[in-house]
């Protein structure tokens, strides 16, 4: 019987990488919950054993707790969740935040008494540090946490198919380094490192980075899962060269080979430490300690020793007659005194300072603090190795994306669908069309597997390149199919016809191979998805479903 | 057979119907030239500025936020409306200006529509980078253009047929520029993927007609193969426009679109160069050669 005939060994191999295809994109059908796509390195999250990709069932938590603070000038209750909202300096309350408006000298927390020592380690008591109860696909946690858990998640994927950013929503970022001198591949790598670290330190999520050529321009592309610009920009496009002078002697810079250490997210050691006001608007100054490598610390006894000490300018000991002053990016930021005992120390420890500003009280803190992050961001990765340049952003709406994919699929499946019913008009076999709707399917199915596999990023452009490669592969079975209806008439045998239509077949075949290789290189890598998945595309055609297809139509075909 | 017979009788006349849109699309082409420095309208990715895309059901008057948003970004704003094709209802703005600050210009709508992050998208590109872009498409197409000239020598090793192949590639690209020019089409960097595509798609048929005609001596006459493949031909050609076709109005995406849009008007135009021009070369050369 033919039916039986047309599973022949080949078409066995192709249902074999059908099912292959099938469990490398690995749908999913339950997509309750979310899923994890970051976890910061240094939260209480990843130390209990969070990881990336675990999907969140279930989560409780989330108290608050009020504290009630007894200050000389009166009693104050309040919610806090993880901090609580002011500091300690002679048991005066300074550097309070706004969620407290509690001032005065301290008295008591929750009817404890306070004292300069205890002050610290009771803190822990009144902050709600409550067990979290975290449900996954993989495993059960619970910990104590006091602030918030430090991950950030997303909706769960319903398949291993990545989606490229044009598809998903995020900012591309194209950018040149601005310099006279010739890049080196090498200074590009550090440009990258250094962009990696800010990026990560911020937080920022699912960051990819990558060189990219445009042609003797060394470019840089960074690809975020993010929509809000703004930030984003200036976190680029700051070159961030720190440096500390004395008079025009430079002590230290940013990054690892200065500073071994810098306090950030510890209150004991960075923050918020005196808020003011002049001329109608609000100053708020902070401080953050970091520890310097013996280098550094050599240098510093270097620059300090022939200075004079100027008595009358205040302190216990007096000054330095010089200060200690900071410049970010050659603009001077902060200048501190140098106190007279370190004079000719070498001093590991130092208080960075700085300040914010803003038009209310509030707006200044907010803007001490995210002026403290910044400074902290690039004393802890460097400056990058040169200053660049934006050369092309793009923002794309997540909705957008959404979008994009569901009218994709609706186009395939119709497009689909209109082919077959052309094929069918033009044969009046449903034994021609029927195999190749199969076809077109199977290959559909590969494509979307092996991008799986590679996890490669599909975008629009690899839409395009889905969608030609099976329209490529309809015209050759269009080959196939007549040049096998031809048969009667000439006295070929079967395998004689096949090996005819696989020659106008591979002659296309290299042809398109061909204009896609230099697409491949150019357009700083763009366009890479499209030539990508059309190579993999007619690749699959010409070397696993077509043969299947000359198989089939044969079997079906030939008079018995 | 009427149509066999016509095309027999006429097909000396009908080369020159191919001939003569090559030449006219590459006068109108060098008149563009002259007169705007381009041959074909290039959108911001190869030319630099701002395309922004905003979602929005809110009803705008594109006129009066083109003459707003020039006066506030100081340089020229094109605004264009974006229509649902199922519902026939507005669904979001195309913004585009040769200015470079995106801030200025989403600061500027804010003032007019309101909307939210989600369902804003921009494009921002420097003028060097776009002009660099469009340097390595034309790299591209041009190095895409020598490899299939080889490979088409390798396999046919005859010159006049190898020759009608790449003529025939070489009319559709032209053509189509041509005709997607008069109408005001953009190019952009995805562009270039639509006409690799067409060269790829454009020797299909051309391979397929030279081969039979070429290696198939026993089956009928010449012409009894040029129609066979006539055949075959018409029916890949008409498979891909009606998956292209549906898959260009269903599509809402303006890159798979313009690929799409490359790609039809270029299948079009390839009937003419190859059943025209390719089979008319063919055949005087199998006359020549006294192959029949």
């Amino acid at each position: 019987m033919k039916f039986k005939k047309l599973f022949s060994i080949r078409v066995w191999i192709l249902i074999f990488l059908l099912i292959l295809a099938i469990i490398a994109i690995a749908p999913k059908f339950n997509t309750e919950g979310v899923e994890i796509k970051f976890v910061d390195r240094n939260s209480k999250a990843s130390e209990n054993g969070l990881q990336v990709g675990e999907i969140i069932k279930e989560i409780n938590n989330q108290q608050v707790n009020s504290v009630k603070v007894e200050t000389t000038k009166g009693t104050y209750v309040y919610d806090v969740l993880d901090t609580i909202g002011f500091a300690l300096n002679n048991l005066t309350l300074i550097n309070t935040n706004n969620i407290t408006k509690a001032q005065g000298k301290i008295i008591s927390i929750n009817e404890k008494n306070i004292t300069n020592d205890n002050f610290n380690n009771m803190l822990f008591e009144f902050l709600p540090s409550n067990t979290i109860k975290i449900r996954t696909n993989r495993n059960s946690y619970a910990f104590l946490i006091n602030k918030e858990l430090e991950i950030s998640v997303d909706k769960v994927e319903k398949t291993n198919l990545r989606k490229g950013l044009d598809l998903k929503g995020g900012i591309r970022v194209l950018l040149k380094p601005v310099t006279d001198e010739e890049v080196t591949n090498l200074q590009i790598r550090d440009l990258i490192k250094v962009l990696n670290n800010r990026l990560n330190i911020f937080g920022l999520s699912d960051v990819r980075i990558r060189q990219a050529d445009v042609g003797n321009d060394k470019l840089v592309v960074i690809e975020l899962a993010r929509t809000d610009i703004e930030g984003v920009r200036e976190l680029i496009e700051e070159q961030g060269k720190f440096e500390a002078k004395i008079k025009n002697d430079t002590v230290f810079i940013g990054g690892e080979r200065d500073i071994t250490f810098v306090c950030r997210d510890d209150g004991t050691c960075s923050g918020i430490r005196n808020c003011a006001q002049s001329n109608g608007a609000h100053f708020c100054s902070f401080e953050f300690l970091i520890t310097l490598s013996s280098n550094a610390a050599k240098k510093h006894a270097e620059a300090t020793k022939d200075l004079d000490v100027n008595l009358s300018g205040g302190g216990r000991d007096g000054y330095l007659t010089e200060t200690l002053d900071f410049y970010v990016d050659d603009e001077l930021v902060d200048s501190l005194n140098i106190g007279a005992s370190l004079k000719g120390q070498e001093a590991t420890q130092i208080l960075i300072s700085g300040s914010g500003s803003g038009n209310t009280r509030d707006e200044a803190y907010e803007a001490g603090l995210e002026e403290m992050d910044k400074l902290q961001t690039i004393l802890i990765t460097g400056g990058l190795p040169f200053d660049i340049e934006i050369l092309k952003l793009d923002v794309i709406s997540p909705v957008l994306g959404d979008d994009f994919v569901k009218t994709s699929i609706y186009a395939g499946l119709l497009a689909i669908l209109s082919v077959g019913i052309v094929i069918f008009i033009r044969y009046r076999m449903l034994k021609i069309a029927i195999p190749m709707i199969f076809i077109m399917l199977s290959e559909l199915l590969l494509i979307l597997g092996i991008a799986s596999i590679i996890k490669w990023n599909l975008d629009l452009a690899a839409i395009a390149g889905i969608i030609a490669s099976i329209g490529t592969g309809v015209d050759d079975q269009i080959i196939i199919t007549d040049e096998t209806l031809k048969g009667d008439e000439a006295a070929y045998n079967w395998k004689e016809k096949i090996k005819r239509a696989f020659f106008i077949i591979m002659v296309a075949y290299a042809t398109t191979f061909a204009a896609m290789i230099p697409l491949y290189y150019s357009g700083a890598g763009l366009l890479r998805g499209f030539a990508v998945v059309t190579i993999i595309g007619i690749s699959i055609g010409v070397f696993i479903t077509r043969p299947v297809f000359g198989k089939i139509i044969e079997t079906l075909l030939k008079k018995e | 057979m009427g149509v066999k017979d016509f095309y027999q009788k006429h097909y000396k006349k009908l080369f020159w119907i191919p001939i003569l849109l090559i030449v006219l699309s590459l006068l109108f082409l060098g008149v563009k030239y002259a007169s705007t420095g381009e041959i074909i309208k290039r959108d911001v990715s190869l030319k630099g500025g701002i395309s922004a895309n905003l979602i929005t059901k809110e009803k705008i008057n594109a006129d009066e936020l083109k003459i707003f948003l020039s006066s506030r970004l100081k340089t020229d704003v094109e605004v264009r409306t974006l229509v649902d094709f199922a519902t026939r209802e507005q669904s979001g703005l195309i913004i585009e200006t040769s200015s470079l600050d995106s801030d200025g210009l989403k600061e500027a709508l804010k003032e007019k529509i309101n909307y939210s992050d989600e369902d804003f998208s921009i494009e921002e590109v420097g003028p060097s980078l776009g002009e660099a872009f469009f340097k390595q498409m034309i790299t591209a197409m041009f190095i895409a253009f020598l490899l299939m000239i080889i490979v088409v020598f390798i396999t046919f090793r005859t010159f006049a047929p190898s020759l009608a192949i790449v003529l025939a590639a070489f009319g559709d690209i032209v053509i189509t520029l041509a005709i997607l020019s008069m109408f005001g089409f953009e190019l952009s960097i995805t562009s270039i993927a639509g006409f690799l595509l067409v060269v790829g798609y454009s020797i299909d048929t051309d391979v397929l007609l030279t081969t039979r005609v070429l290696k198939r001596k026993g089956e009928g006459s010449v012409m009894d193969r040029v129609f066979g493949s006539f055949k075959t031909g018409i029916t890949m050609v008409s498979t891909t426009l009606i998956a292209l076709l549906v898959a260009y109005f269903v599509s809402t995406s303006i890159v798979l679109k313009s690929i799409f849009l490359i790609i039809i008007v270029a299948l079009i135009v390839d009937l003419f160069t190859t059943w025209f021009m390719n089979t008319a070369i063919l055949i005087r050369y199998c006359n020549k050669k006294g192959i029949i």
